[in-house]
């Protein structure tokens, strides 16, 4: 089990949870599409602690690191 | 009256097909979030109104704009729901489809974008997927037009039906949910249509149906339906309510796109990773986003703008005024009416349509800003910093939008989810320096700063923004502080913008400017010139004896200590209140009096450079124009917060001018 964060940038993974994300980013996410088992992957990390990108079914979304640090993720 | 309500996902392409269909026109973006009200107009063929309403992935609405669409839908009865789906993201974009087909309206789904689709390896069987889903479906490309004439007739015709088509599609649920449902169901009026729909929304957790339908039913009853169904969803399956009805969904849509999508290449990298990997980058992030701000001014003051704005100053200032002064001579106009069109209107209006070409050229690049793409990563980008004062990378968009003009700046922070969020940038964006700002510094950097009028702009500029982002700072530690802050933000993949979308969103933007200029500065003018050929002691007085001096002089004492304290100041800023670049036209008219040398000559005699620095800097930063104060009292809907924004800005802005005078002083300017 790791989180996203922990993810090399580009590799696929599965999401397994969600439960500790903030709640309104996680409907967020569900809205584009992000649930558990979806297959996403960590993409960009901006600098001094800033947002990354992650990136599922060819679009692109920008979270907080500290969400993206509190999705859990299993390989593929 | 046929009714057809614009239904999808943000950035799918609702308003340019809204632009398409109908003979109106409203602004399009690249960025979920461009509209954040509805918008009504009139079809092409005249047979009904197409209603437009702001992007939402599902009906419960997190963000103010959301609201509108799903408050519009439980208040009024469309013919027939158009749903606008973005062709390369189908999966998600169904989730609302469902929710739409559950309403009980007819619906027609427009397969948006389905060139972008087809590029990225999309095989999408359109007839299959219509069979499958059960509405018809038409391909469109909303930019350029493509199937929307197939689309518009196919909508009509379906506005029509009744029967099957029009009753709310059931989908099975399960036999926990099911059983909650008929429970709400039964509890619901008979006179509410689409109780179904109702019952779902409310067990999804959809606020504004809760809040209807507490006019009806017991809120008590409604909470224990709501709160055993969790329960139970919680045990038989182990997750939460709201996301077993999204699981639900998912695995309807995938039985419908199994049999009518195939992906027949693999992803690869596309254009916008490619430039992504430049302006996104670790290191190069903010620096190309400075840059790209340096650029705009360089296009707007040295490059372009300004070349332009003289040219059109020495055509109103010579061969306009010129003949209308011969033609008034030759009909044998009286000294009065002469001297209001010369001195009021030519010299007050005058002064303000110079600026038309910079102000232009500015909306040109905040339009290319929305259409291409660049807003979300913009947003991305700045999120660090503006987590850091208290707010979220979106926050930035309104403040952008902001220095077009403050007014659709403040309007588009309801996408701001969080409402603490919310409040503070609609407080701040009117630190932004809005184009009419612009007239006002381009008057004094043109005349005291001829060499480096785009870096003493983009000094203002990001005066205002850093401000802001102190206040932001000070004011979240001091105001409500228990709200969380967040941030997601949608990254649309680039597109070129096309000329079309470009200028016509750039006239949108910029003709209220020039019309603002031919009525409210106009007759604003023509009140100054009146207050300045007037006096105690009658009519055409010298201008330092006119009442225009006596106001300006009230004020003038207090703007002393920050190097201005001319009347002829004082008489600009308390008439800029009405509009920043009223600011001009007073000025204009004042010195148009006495001297020939023109306005830019006649300054120099009143303001030395750090004066006038100071001066820009205090117009920048003092009360937002009237038009703003307006908008902020109706966004915040609190006459407490209107009074807070306009005062802070005033103290703030007379000790900000105070110290950059008084340490410009201290350094050896002058």
């Amino acid at each position: 089990m790791m989180t996203l964060l922990e993810t090399t940038a580009g590799s696929n993974v599965k999401v397994t949870n969600l439960d500790s994300v903030h709640a309104l980013v996680r409907r967020r996410l569900g809205d584009l599409g992000v649930m558990v088992g979806s297959v996403i992957s960590l993409r960009k990390t901006m600098p001094f602690g800033g947002p990354c990108t992650i990136e599922i079914k060819g679009q692109w979304i920008a979270i907080r690191r500290k969400d993206a640090g509190s999705i859990l993720v299993e390989g593929v | 009256m046929i009714k057809l309500a614009l239904t999808g996902n943000p950035n799918t392409g609702k308003t340019s097909l809204f632009n398409m269909l109908t003979d109106s026109y409203e602004y399009v973006g690249n960025w979920a979030g461009v509209t954040i009200e509805k918008k009504v107009g009139m079809l092409n063929n005249k047979r009904g109104q197409l209603i437009d309403l702001p992007g939402i992935y599902s009906l419960s609405p997190l963000s103010r704009d959301e609201g509108v669409t799903t408050l519009y839908l439980l208040d009024e009865t469309p013919s027939m729901l158009l749903n606008v789906v973005d062709a390369s993201q189908l999966e998600r974009n169904l989730h609302l489809t469902i929710q739409l087909l559950e309403y009980g309206r007819p619906v027609v789904l427009a397969l948006n974008m389905i060139d972008v689709a087809k590029k990225r390896g999309l095989n999408i069987d359109v007839e299959q997927l219509a069979k499958q889903i059960g509405i018809p479906i038409v391909p469109v490309i909303a930019r350029t037009g493509y199937g929307c004439d197939a689309l518009l007739e196919t909508s009509i015709q379906s506005s029509g039906d009744s029967g099957i088509a029009a009753s709310p599609r059931r989908f099975d649920y399960g036999p926990v949910l099911e059983g909650a449902i008929s429970r709400l169901e039964a509890m619901l009026p008979k006179e509410l249509t689409s109780a179904r729909w109702l019952a779902l929304q409310l067990l999804e957790g959809n606020i504004p149906v809760l809040q209807k339908l507490r006019q009806y039913v017991d809120p008590v009853q409604l909470q224990a339906c709501y709160v055993e169904t969790e329960k139970l969803v919680q045990e038989t399956g182990g997750i939460r309510l709201a996301d077993y009805i999204r699981d639900r969904r998912a695995a309807i849509i995938q039985g419908w796109l199994q049999q009518s999508v195939r992906e027949t290449k693999e992803q690869h990298t596309t254009l916008s990773e490619r430039i992504d990997a430049i302006v996104m980058n670790k290191f190069l992030g903010i620096p190309v986003f400075l840059a790209f701000m340096y650029l705009t001014f360089k296009l707007t003051f040295d490059w372009f703008g300004t070349p332009l704005s003289d040219a059109l100053d020495s055509l109103l200032n010579g061969f306009v005024r010129d003949n209308v002064s011969s033609f008034l001579d030759s009909a044998g106009a009286a000294a009065f009416i002469k001297a209001v069109l010369l001195d009021g209107v030519i010299s007050g209006v005058g002064g303000v349509l110079v600026f038309v070409p910079q102000i232009f050229m500015l909306f040109l690049i905040i339009s290319f800003i929305e259409d291409s793409g660049y807003m979300a990563r913009i947003a991305t980008v700045m999120d660090k910093l503006l987590e850091g004062v208290g707010l979220n990378g979106k926050a930035f968009i309104p403040m952008i939008i902001g220095f077009g003009c403050n007014v659709p700046g403040i309007m588009a922070a309801r996408t701001i989810e969080q409402p603490k969020e919310r409040l503070l940038t609609i407080l701040l964006t009117p630190l932004m320096s809005c184009s009419a700002r612009l007239s006002v510094y381009s008057l004094f950097v043109g005349t005291f700063f001829e060499k480096n009028q785009a870096l003493i702009v983009l000094s203002l500029y990001v005066l205002g923004v850093v401000v802001a982002l102190a206040l932001a700072k000070l004011f979240s530690f001091t105001l409500a502080k228990e709200e969380e802050s967040m941030f997601i933000v949608e990254m649309p993949p680039y597109r070129i913008p096309q000329w079309r979308t470009l200028s016509r969103s750039t006239w949108e933007k910029g003709k209220g400017f020039v019309r603002k200029a031919g009525t409210f500065i106009f007759g604003g003018s023509v009140v100054i010139w009146m207050l300045g050929y007037s006096g105690f002691s009658g009519w055409n007085v010298p201008m330092n004896e006119s009442f225009l001096q006596t106001i300006g002089s009230v004020i003038s004492p207090i703007m002393q200590p920050l190097g201005f304290g001319n009347w002829q100041a004082g008489a600009a800023l308390i008439t800029g209140f009405l509009a920043k670049e009223v600011v001009v036209s007073t000025m204009g008219i004042i010195y148009a009096a006495p001297t020939d040398a023109g306005l830019e000559g006649a300054i120099t005699q009143f303001f030395t450079p750090l004066q006038a620095y100071s001066f820009m800097v205090f117009i920048l930063l003092y009360v937002p124009c009237l038009a703003t104060v307006g908008v902020i009292r109706s966004e915040t809907k609190s006459a407490k917060w209107t009074w807070f924004s306009v005062i802070y800005a005033l103290i703030v802005a007379y000790i900000i001018a105070f110290i950059i005078y008084r340490a410009g002083l201290l350094l050896g300017f002058h």
